[in-house]
């Protein structure tokens, strides 16, 4: 275990401990551009040189390995030079393009000629012309000008994806990166080379010229695009609606969870956001005589708990189904079996669907594409024997089996097609459903309640291996929507039962009291990366 | 006059045929260190003659040898240096023509030596003759039995494979040429760890220039007393080939004692300036050397008294300037030579070797101004010791000492603000 | 593209001097410049699938190294040294006289595909300064005369 010490502070690090490593535990802060946690060091960049005491030259913080007794110091005046003269190359045949590129408030060109360069330029010379503005695959944008050559996005292809599209050919300062002629970066991951790229040489198509990233806000999430429940970051516009034609998501990013998807994520849940600002159900709405019109949300509120408060009343109850989707965080399952089975003593309450599965592969894309399929089972929304499924449910609905159906969020013409749906129709004397988007079964249900969005939600999702993670609103709601477990607290208050809670948060910390799996868990412990269910012993998870 | 070693071979008609070859002792000093020594013996003898890496490194043979591990699991492989590529350098070209025999039966020493039983010998893309004479010499010895398995009926196994380069100076760097010989792109890799430890195919790898292997033979037949002691009491043993080129009369190889200083080599040697002129300059080691003006030529061309005169031994290849030399157009083509052959691996180097060109032609074509000179010092100073290679040093020693050697030559230029006879088109 | 027996054969015969398959790609790359002249993209492609890499880690190596071409060359292949020892020697005059007398400038070959011509940094052969490379042959050391004359005999 040697011990080093970087800039008068000492710690001791295990054996293959590099500078870099060993800065980033003293929250020293050293800059790069080809270094990458994730990725294989390449030394390439040099910008990491720091001042090693032995050694007459700079060593580069992200290679060398630390010795013991090592001393670095890395605002020395060799190595403030080092830097300074590295970042000058690195900038000299650099277009300067900041007011046109997407990457100009989060690029490391700019950061760290604040932080390390502050010279007068005196490149006056000719500046390569390379490419500019070239698509090289359906989500991404190259600009060979901006390139720093780091050799990140190419290391991604080679050593993540193992897909390979991308190369630095030719030679010296004519170098540039590029894709084979009729080959594109096109694999399942593409998005994470403009990530990783640390200028503005990989821009994302989907993103171009849409927002300044400085008028981003940002919140941690979850994927909800399936099961693997990918830590993300929702980049959202919210100071100036005009750029983004009022949508609030501009972009999802991955956010670090080395538990569950290291760096990364994929295209499929990185471009999956659109239903947050589109499309949404806004208003409470009913059909009356055939006519949809849209009402008060504490109306329709009222009617369906009228509905439910007469079924129980009358003892017909066992003539109600719900039908819930995996879409829904823990919280809100847990309200709404507590509410229709403990409180109503109502059976018939499933969340085990079998969707057609989806594409999947041996690293973070699952083929499940719910966040919260685990959760779900962990917290056994499903009927007691009687129904084996929701298709079941859906089946005996339309054998005659329920008067009232309720959804939350589960399409049923998505799911079976519209024969079914309008079967159950025909059947049903309500088809009430309570969900955040558009669908051919919201557009035929009899009542409609609006909720939120994964985005608009505190909660926690439950991924396929058993990981307990939060994610937090990163704007209000739209419209009237509400979040499920807030719409059961109305429901119970006006049928006269006694489900309540003040956030999430209670909810989660009732769960972990009444669901053994659940036991010893709190937002406190979810942190920012989640925690393993305690039934959960030793698993693989990516 | 000296003793000529590997020259008796350059000079002696058809010595790339075997049987020439073997008439005048060859393949005898490996028979002899099969049957008579041990590898370890054989590395104690040459670190004991002093014979220093002649492909520029000057770093003690005997030693480089002895940093591969002796116990490892992993096999060993030699690989022969012939990616000659440093300007001003020629003497592998003729060994490898005139007498590649010798170098083969250098590399059987090294390779016993080393416990290795296969080797590569890189040979320079643009060396398409001098391949074609050392793959039949590979070919005639392994026709003899002298590659192979049981060499000599000695027990010992050994193949050599010649490695055609693709034309890339940066593969004359030892870890950038392991690279190429993986078939990649010649990249130098960091270190460490060293090619002794981590080389070809991952495995421990000794690197030898051809002269340094083709001196081998020789060391073995005079023993390490004799040759050490051929250039006096200098640290570097023995003799090498110097090549000279430039201005004087007699351009070409002279194999001499390393204590021969710079000045004899000029003129008792290469037959001194072209033309009767005046020199002004001398590169000594490759164009990477730091200049030396013509008041400093009394320096002895070992490695350790060049070194001390701010300069290296490097390659050995000389290059001489004369009176009427252009110190514009000559950095120009230094610093053109470097930016064309930076490998685009690291960015002061990539950026740094690129911009000191573009600075030195727009002076050279008439537009510079005296404040490049310090701006040109300024960038060499930035690429020096930050890069992963040698070569960012290489590409700001001569910027550096061009300048500092001949600042009134490039002020003056800059000043009259001709333009010069030649541009290049 | 469908390479032809023989040079899969030789491809083979490189593959097998070496530990690892992929070392012998300098090798493969020169026996089909060899074999087609040039190295085109779909050359590339197809070392790439021999070699079970991706065709652009194949144009890495191929467009690093001055020797491959990407394009057909002339018949002969002239490559002028014009570093130090060449243009102390003077090589800049005859490389002017070079490009009038074949009428074709840096990088071109000529229409009938009887010259390419280009620069080449040091060619190890500084003794012979200024000197040329002529396909395999180096010629050196060259006057205005002995240039002319060399090109008229090719």
């Amino acid at each position: 275990m040697p011990k080093v010490t970087i800039d008068g502070h000492e710690i001791e690090v295990s054996q293959g401990t590099t500078i870099m490593q060993a800065t980033k535990q003293l929250a020293i802060e050293v800059p790069y551009y080809c270094w990458h946690p994730g990725l294989s060091v390449a030394g390439n960049c040099r910008m990491c040189l720091v001042d090693v005491e032995g050694p007459p030259k700079p060593q580069i913080a992200c290679y060398t390995q630390v010795t013991e007794g090592m001393v670095v110091h890395t605002q020395s005046e060799k190595a403030k030079k080092a830097r300074k003269g590295t970042l000058e190359f690195l900038l000299s045949n650099h277009p300067l393009d900041c007011p046109v590129c997407d990457q100009a408030g989060e690029c490391d060109l700019q950061n760290f000629y604040m932080d390390h360069g502050q010279y007068d330029s005196r490149f006056d010379e000719q500046k390569h012309k390379k490419k500019k503005a070239q698509p090289v695959g359906e989500n991404v944008m190259l600009d060979q000008e901006r390139c720093v050559l780091c050799s990140r996005c190419v290391r991604f292809c080679d050593e993540i994806t193992g897909t390979g599209e991308l190369g630095i050919v030719n030679r010296g300062s004519h170098e540039e990166i590029t894709v084979f002629p009729g080959k594109e970066v096109n694999n399942a991951y593409s998005g994470n080379v403009v990530d990783i790229c640390p200028v503005g040489a990989l821009t994302d198509r989907d993103f171009r010229f849409k927002c300044r990233v400085w008028y981003l806000s940002s919140q941690d999430s979850v994927c909800p695009g399936c099961s693997q429940g990918c830590n993300i970051r929702i980049d959202s516009n919210l100071s100036r609606p005009q750029h983004g034609e009022g949508e609030r998501v501009m972009r999802l990013k991955p956010r670090e969870n080395l538990n569950v998807n290291d760096y990364w994520m994929c295209d499929e849940g990185r471009y999956n956001y659109n239903f947050i600002d589109r499309n949404r159900i806004q208003t409470a709405s009913r059909v009356k005589e055939g006519v949809v019109e849209e009402i008060l949300f504490e109306d329709a509120v009222d009617s369906l708990a009228s509905v439910l408060g007469d079924a129980v009343r009358e003892q017909r109850h066992g003539r109600i189904g719900v039908l819930v989707s995996t879409q829904l965080t823990n919280e809100d399952l847990f309200f709404v079996k507590k509410f229709f089975k403990t409180n109503l003593g109502m059976d018939a309450v499933e969340s085990r669907f079998s969707f057609p599965e989806g594409s999947s592969d041996d690293f973070l894309i699952k083929a499940d594409k719910s966040p919260n399929t685990a959760g779900a089972q962990a917290l056994e929304v499903i009927a007691s024997g009687t129904y084996q499924s929701g298709e079941d449910l859906i089946d005996k609905t339309i054998a005659g089996e329920f008067d009232v159906l309720i959804s939350f969020g589960v399409d049923i013409d998505g799911l079976l097609g519209k024969e079914k749906l309008d079967a159950i129709l025909e059947k049903v004397t309500l088809l009430a459903y309570v969900g955040s988007n558009h669908n051919e079964t919201s557009k035929k249900a009899q009542l409609v309640i609006p909720s939120t969005v994964y985005a608009e939600k505190d909660g926690t999702f439950t991924n396929v291996h058993g990981r307990v993670q939060r994610i937090w609103p990163a704007f209000p709601p739209l419209g009237q929507a509400r979040p499920e477990w807030q719409i059961i607290c109305d429901l119970s208050e006006k049928t006269g039962f006694s489900v309540s809670a003040d956030d999430a948060e209670s909810i989660f910390s009732e769960i972990t009291q009444t669901v053994s799996s659940f036991q010893g868990l709190s937002y406190e412990k979810l942190g920012k990366e989640g925690s393993l269910l305690s039934t959960v012993k030793e698993t693989v998870e990516k | 006059m000296t003793e000529k070693l590997i020259t008796k071979y350059l000079e002696l008609t058809d010595a790339n045929k075997i049987d020439v070859f073997e008439s005048k002792d060859g393949y005898s000093r490996i028979q002899k260190v099969l049957k008579e020594l041990k590898p370890e013996e054989v590395v104690d003898e040459v670190k004991k003659s002093n014979l220093r890496g002649l492909g520029g490194a000057g770093f003690s043979t005997g030693m480089k040898w002895s940093f591969i591990p002796k116990d490892g699991k992993k096999p060993v492989y030699l690989v022969c240096n012939c990616d000659e590529a440093e300007p001003g350098t020629f003497k592998d070209r003729h060994i490898v023509t005139s007498t590649p025999h010798l170098l083969l039966e250098g590399m059987m020493i090294a390779a016993f030596a080393v416990n290795a039983h296969k080797a590569y010998i890189f040979i320079r893309g643009e060396y398409e003759r001098p391949y074609e004479r050392l793959a039949k010499a590979v070919e005639e010895a392994y026709a003899k039995g002298y590659l192979g398995k049981n060499i000599f009926g000695s027990g010992y196994d050994l193949d050599i494979v010649v490695h055609q380069g693709a034309g890339a100076y940066i593969c004359g760097e030892e870890s950038a040429l392991l690279e190429a010989l993986e078939g990649k792109k010649g990249w130098p890799r960091l270190k460490p760890p060293f090619p002794a430890v981590v080389g070809l195919f991952g495995c421990p790898t000794v690197i030898n220039n051809v002269e340094t292997l083709s001196y081998l033979p020789l060391v073995m037949q005079g023993g390490a007393d004799w040759f050490s002691k051929l250039a006096g009491e200098e640290k570097s043993g023995g003799t090498r080939l110097f090549c000279v080129s430039g201005h004087v009369n007699k351009p070409g190889i002279y194999e001499l004692p390393v204590d021969t200083t710079l000045r004899s080599l000029i003129y008792d040697h290469a037959g001194g300036i072209r033309g009767g002129k005046q020199l002004k300059a001398v590169v000594p080691g490759g164009i990477s050397a730091p200049i030396l003006s013509a008041e400093e030529i009394d320096v002895k061309m070992d490695f350790d008294s060049l070194r001390a005169a701010g300069t290296m031994a490097g390659s050995g290849g000389v290059m001489v300037m004369d009176e009427d030399t252009n110190m514009v157009e000559a950095l120009m083509v230094a610093s053109r030579f470097f930016a064309h052959e930076s490998c685009g691996q690291c960015s002061p180097c990539r950026e740094g070797s690129a911009w000191l060109y573009k600075i030195v032609k727009r002076i050279n074509e008439g537009e510079g101004r005296v404040e490049d000179l310090d701006s040109m010092l300024s960038i060499a100073g930035n690429i020096s010791g930050t890069t992963i290679c040698a070569l960012g040093d290489a590409a700001a020693m001569p910027v550096t000492s061009y300048i500092k050697k001949f600042r009134s030559d490039f002020e003056d230029y800059i000043s009259d603000c001709h333009l010069p006879v030649e541009t290049q088109s | 593209m469908e390479i032809p027996e023989e040079l899969k054969k030789k491809w083979d015969e490189a593959v097998a001097r070496y530990e690892e398959k992929r070392a012998a790609l300098l090798p493969v790359l020169r026996l089909s410049q060899d074999h087609f002249g040039y190295i085109s993209a779909e050359v590339e492609e197809a070392v790439a699938h021999y070699m079970g890499t991706t065709p652009v880690h194949i144009r890495e190596v191929v467009t690093f190294y001055e020797l491959f071409h990407t394009k057909p060359v002339g018949k002969n292949n002239i490559q002028f040294c014009h570093t130090l020892a060449c243009n102390l020697n003077g090589c800049e005059p005859l490389i002017k006289q070079l490009k009038e007398k074949i009428g074709i400038k840096e990088g071109e070959t000529s229409s009938d595909g009887k010259y390419s011509f280009s620069r080449a940094e040091c060619l190890g052969a500084c003794e012979m300064a200024p000197m040329m490379k002529i396909n395999k042959d180096i010629y050196g050391p060259l006057d205005k005369d002995k240039l002319n004359e060399i090109i008229e005999n090719l």
